[in-house]
């Protein structure tokens, strides 16, 4: 499994802002992974440029065994036309069901079935879509907020779970929660915008599993960490 | 939805009278010029059966090649909502054959096929179909990205599905047209049976300007207004009937 970007350097079509200069990433474990930084230094067009919805760069971009990359987001909506749990039966595979029936319980949602996406709040929502991804075969998942509007006992419990489900799947979880990504995530590339050198640093997580202490002093090194880095 | 039709039509009708009497009584016009209003009655009274007759000839007629204009532009905006070279082809034909005035095209209709039903059909096709065909086009080649995304990257993506998720998107804004494409259909066949038809309202209309008789304009053009009305007015109820039964299926 990697993931390199070699020397990518990417402006925004017809304008003169680059966003990435010659950047260099190199990852190649599974597992949960982060993409941190503020708003607008490149975090979703990195992911936008793995998944080849981004093109015009110069440098390269290497995958090896990671299929096709599935790019998630917040703002994504299901067709209204029937209920979410129709729809999650329509493109759930046949193997997957299972899957997808402790998924729904896992994320509290089963109450949503029922019901019209647009009747639904944000924070149920988005955990609707995600399951939509998690039942697909996949071996990276870029989530972008996708846990967005959702309350953090929620989050905590479908993070932990998500990653003891799919433990052999490279996931990178774009998030500006610091606490968060310092806490569940096991390598943090920490973006800092194209005019820094270096543009990004990578930061080692506490990757905190559904059976494991925290240590809190670790937790607060690697928040420290992180803020040092951004 | 149907009574507000009705009522906004008859509204514009009576004003229309009233500036027409207006006219007549401040210019001290003679009735041979606009009609009072006891000689529209009386014409009306008079001439109410053959022309109600007449405008449901026009109108089965508009409503025939409306249809045809529906499945048609359907049919041309769903292959031309493709970003290949074919659908951007059709996207530029369709523009540029829409601004070419129609209705000049209708003499060389009638003198190729005559006045018949098939000539006014055609004509009423022709007009109503530029304007909702620029529609359907407009919507179908318009990407719901927030929905369609998740079914691209994982190659659910079939053209059925992403013509059902831009209709159901536009379901409004594609019933509005269609029934607002009611008039186009209804004006054509008119033109058409103005210009040269032997049957239609259009072709009574044409007799009564040559006898100068503006009563017998005036019903025609109630029966014209308030069939049209009711027309649109079921189309709507219809559109939403339809929005309603799609959502709740």
């Amino acid at each position: 499994m990697l993931i390199e970007f070699d020397k990518v350097t990417y402006l925004y079509p017809g304008t003169e802002k680059r966003i990435f200069s010659d950047l260099t990433i190199r990852m190649e474990r599974p597992g949960f992974h982060a993409l941190f930084g503020p708003s607008g230094v490149g975090k979703t067009s990195f992911a936008r440029l793995l998944t080849g919805a981004l093109n015009g760069y110069d440098g390269q971009i290497r995958l090896a065994k990671v299929g096709t990359p599935l790019y998630s987001y917040n703002l994504e909506r299901l067709p209204d036309w029937s209920s979410v749990g129709k729809h999650l039966e329509k493109i759930t595979p046949d193997a997957a069901i299972q899957r997808r029936d402790q998924l729904v319980e896992i994320f509290g949602v089963e109450a949503c079935l029922g019901s019209r996406f647009s009747h639904l709040s944000l924070g149920q929502q988005n955990r609707i879509n995600l399951i939509r991804y998690l039942v697909q075969d996949f071996r990276l998942l870029i989530m972008d907020e996708s846990l967005g509007n959702v309350d953090e006992l929620t989050r905590e419990r479908i993070l932990l779970h998500v990653k003891a489900m799919f433990p052999d799947v490279l996931f990178l979880y774009i998030s500006h929660n610091v606490v968060e990504v310092a806490k569940f995530c096991d390598q943090i590339l920490v973006f800092r915008g194209a005019r820094k050198t270096p543009q990004t640093m990578m930061v080692t997580g506490q990757n905190h599993c559904l059976e494991g202490q925290l240590d809190p002093q670790g937790l607060q090194r690697t928040m420290l960490e992180i803020m040092n880095a951004s | 939805m149907l009574h507000r039709r009705i009522y906004q039509f008859l509204i514009i009708y009576l004003l229309g009278i009233s500036v027409l009497l207006g006219v007549k009584y401040s210019l001290n016009l003679s009735d041979y010029v606009i009609p009072g209003p006891g000689s529209i009655w009386q014409t009306g009274a008079a001439v109410f059966d053959s022309y109600l007759h007449d405008v449901m000839n026009t109108l089965g007629v508009a409503v025939v090649g409306q249809v045809f204009s529906i499945c048609l532009a359907f049919l041309v905006g769903i292959i031309g909502r493709q970003t290949t070279w074919f659908g951007s082809f059709i996207k530029v034909a369709a523009y540029n054959v829409q601004a070419y005035p129609i209705v000049a095209l209708a003499p060389i209709i009638f003198i190729l096929l005559g006045d018949g039903f098939f000539t006014r059909l055609l004509i009423a096709a022709m007009i109503c179909y530029f304007p909702l065909l620029l529609s359907v086009l407009g919507v179908m080649s318009e990407p719901i990205t927030d929905i369609e995304h998740f079914y691209r990257s994982t190659g659910r993506m079939r053209w059925q599905l992403e013509v059902k998720i831009r209709a159901f998107e536009n379901l409004q804004k594609l019933t509005t047209v269609i029934s607002g494409s009611a008039t186009l259909a209804m004006a054509g066949t008119i033109v058409a049976e103005f210009i040269a038809a032997n049957a239609g309202i259009g072709y009574s209309i044409r007799i009564a300007l040559y006898q100068s008789d503006l009563s017998k304009i005036l019903v025609a053009l109630f029966l014209v207004g308030i069939t049209l009305a009711v027309y649109q007015g079921l189309l709507e109820w219809l559109g939403v009937f339809v929005r309603r039964g799609w959502a709740a299926a």
